[in-house]
């Protein structure tokens, strides 16, 4: 047993970084979600359910007694994730073509292929959500270009709309998506695609029942990875959704900033934390379920 | 029609003038070479060749995965050229079995036929059958990760019949098998293709497993068929070099020729004696030339050195259990390997002795060269 004791303290490091940066900070937020706003900012250490009623319920200023559904906040909460979901939907819809033509160029071109993917990130991420600004204003490039070309009489209102937050976050996602794809696509044997064609399957046939299936746990990666920073975006709605288009992320920023309410700030973040476990689970049970690759 | 081993049947497979080139320009590689070939209907026809030889080339261009480059290709009787491998009544056992991981053994052998959109009884009909075929009822519901390698091994077989194909084509189906499941799986696919009358083209690299699996041989080489016939004619009547040194082990003796009547040469041998040779097909040997004869070690007996065909040297002798090859010098100089039958009380031969041979009739065969 003595032996176990010293594997365990070779463990003592990583479990110390685990405790103090993943979940330390989850804790002090958790436990702020339940104090009570100091006046500058910051907390009181009083106990107080205040924050957690406020992020659903709102009181009438003039009669406190009369109580009705916080719906600004609901709302917001319902656009971040459906406009999460279809962020995802749309790096899936344009991801697997991108990774299937990176997985069917030959071994060598591939990872100049992959690099091109990867070159965003060398840019900071303001500056490109900037630049997409400049392409989709009124008079910004795109308008510009329609304009002229006569396709259009007026300007196309394109930057602060729920058009432009998808494109911003789509496009700032897309090679997290990308990448999964490619490496379930990279570990597919190409004979399998032979062998549904030589069992007389179509194209599409061939696409749906062996293709999808097996670049499935691509997918999955893929989602959570494009997902989960989607819900909490703040970047992109602030630049391209503006003062109106709020997303979670800018809401709960908002509540640390001007509002000076760190525990109604910190009851949104636990919230959005439940919400992403919770869509994860509901995710996996049903797409993951019939992977039988990976159950026996 | 085609003529096999002197019958006349329906071909199956008929291939004109094919080439096959990959790549462009400087870089062109011409993987298949004029390649001439009419497969019957219901026979064991083989691929033999070395590595890169282009089998799975050939095969490939059958099944659809390639289109040739140039010449003709009928299947059954009409030209496939253009169709995808989705519209030939061919199917492929892949040399990596290629079953779908994400489906269960009965799934995998049903996917042919619901591609085929055939109703779900007749699916399971005929799953069910062709586990039996195989053996494998027990295993239906496993995932190919959870059977054995010969398992796998006829799951693949079982997916590529059941949809009940015109041709069967098997790229080196049994070459990941270690060997006593190997010599079981090629008497099972003997067993497969007698049951079912189903084409089968067979690629393999192991010339004993054509050899003794095969309807007819075609032996590449580089692209090209050099030979095609019986195992019998591919194993005693090499007309190649290449396809004489590429099957079992033979002598290759550089001998005269005497005179020339039909398909038959009079070699003279290095004793003084002269003996007769099959020539191949359309060469004509001039009498006073030197020809390159072969002839199979187990072809010629020792024999009291009065009367014999050759004499010459024992030079080693290795043992082999059921028999020993004695390597000898001719009286010219020649090499000769010599297969003699071990039986129980027979003198040992020691190096230096002087034999006396006698050649079996018609075992000397000229090499086209
Ligand atoms: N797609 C391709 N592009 C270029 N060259 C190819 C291609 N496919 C095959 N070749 C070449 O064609 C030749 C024949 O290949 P093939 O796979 O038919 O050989 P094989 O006889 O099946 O060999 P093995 O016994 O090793 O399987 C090889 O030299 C190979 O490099
Ligand atoms: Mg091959």
């Amino acid at each position: 047993m003595g032996g176990n004791g010293w594997k365990w303290l070779l463990c003592a490091p990583a479990l110390v970084v685990l405790v103090l940066a993943a979940s330390g900070p989850l804790v002090i937020v958790a436990i702020y979600s339940f104090l009570s706003p100091g006046n500058m900012g910051g907390v009181t250490w009083e106990f107080s359910t205040e924050a957690w009623f406020r992020v659903f319920f709102r009181r009438d200023i003039f009669e406190p007694d009369l109580v009705t559904w916080n719906t600004a906040n609901l709302a917001i909460f319902w656009r971040s994730v459906w406009l999460s979901i279809q962020t995802t939907v749309i790096c899936a819809v344009l991801g697997f073509p991108t990774a299937w033509f990176i997985a069917t160029r030959s071994p060598r071109s591939r990872p100049f292929w992959l690099f091109l993917i990867t070159i965003p990130f060398w840019t900071n991420l303001l500056i490109r959500t900037f630049a997409i600004q400049e392409m989709i204003r009124n008079n910004g490039t795109i308008n510009t270009v329609l304009l002229w070309s006569g396709l259009i009489e007026q300007p196309l209102q394109m930057l602060f709309t729920d058009f432009a937050i998808l494109l911003g976050m789509a496009y700032v996602f897309l090679p997290l998506m990308v990448l999964p794809l490619y490496a379930a696509m990279d570990k597919m044997n190409l004979s399998l695609i032979e062998a549904g064609y030589d069992l007389y399957g179509s194209r599409g046939a061939v696409l749906w029942h062996i293709i999808l299936p097996l670049v499935k746990p691509g997918f999955i990666a893929g989602s959570i990875l494009v997902f989960i920073p989607a819900i909490g975006a703040y970047v992109t709605p602030r630049v391209l959704g503006g003062g109106q288009s709020l997303m979670l992320g800018n809401l709960i920023a908002l509540q640390f900033g001007q509002g000076r309410n760190w525990p109604l700030g910190s009851a949104l973040a636990m919230l959005m934390l439940i919400v992403v476990v919770v869509a994860l689970v509901i995710y996996l049970r049903t797409v993951g379920r019939s992977d039988g690759e990976r159950r026996v | 029609m085609a003529v096999v081993n002197g019958a006349r049947v329906a071909a199956e497979i008929e291939i004109a003038a094919l080439g096959k080139v990959f790549g462009q320009g400087e870089a062109a590689f011409h993987a298949l070479k004029n390649i001439n070939l009419k497969i019957a209907t219901g026979e064991f026809f083989t691929l033999l060749g070395p590595s890169g030889c282009g089998k799975t080339t050939l095969l490939r261009v059958i099944a659809g995965f390639e289109q040739p480059s140039t010449g003709a290709l009928a299947i059954n009787g009409r030209q496939v050229a253009g169709q995808g491998p989705n519209k030939r009544p061919v199917n492929t056992v892949f040399q990596s079995y290629a079953l779908f991981p994400h489906m269960t053994v009965a799934q995998n052998i049903g996917f042919g036929l619901k591609m085929l959109g055939k109703p779900r009884s007749e699916i399971d009909a005929t799953v069910a059958e062709m586990l039996r075929l195989v053996r494998m009822e027990a295993l239906a519901e496993r995932r190919p990760s959870e059977i054995s390698g010969g398992q796998q091994q006829r799951v693949a077989l079982a997916r590529a019949l059941a949809p009940r194909p015109r041709v069967l084509l098997l790229d080196e189906p049994l070459s990941a098998l270690d060997l006593k499941l190997r010599k079981e799986m090629q008497g099972e696919l003997k067993r497969l293709q007698t049951e079912t009358g189903i084409t089968f083209v067979f690629v393999t690299h192991d010339q004993e497993e054509a050899l003794t699996m095969s309807d007819r041989i075609a032996v590449m080489s580089a692209g090209r068929i050099l030979q095609l016939g019986s195992p019998d004619e591919i194993y005693n009547a090499p007309v190649d070099r290449f396809v004489a040194d590429f099957i079992g082990e033979t002598n290759f003796l550089t001998l005269p020729v005497a005179g020339v009547s039909g398909d038959q040469a009079h070699l003279d041998l290095p004793g003084g004696t002269s003996a007769p040779a099959r020539l191949p097909a359309g060469l004509a040997a001039a009498p006073g030339s030197s020809v390159t004869a072969v002839i199979r070690p187990e072809q010629a007996e020792i024999a009291p050195a009065e009367g014999a065909d050759l004499t010459a040297e024992v030079e080693s002798a290795t043992f082999f259990g059921t028999d020993t090859h004695l390597h000898l010098r001719l009286s010219d100089g020649q090499p000769f390997i010599l297969r003699r039958q071990n039986r129980p009380g027979q003198p040992p031969i020691a190096p230096g002795t002087r034999l006396g041979l006698v050649l079996a009739p018609g075992a000397l065969q000229v090499l086209r060269d």
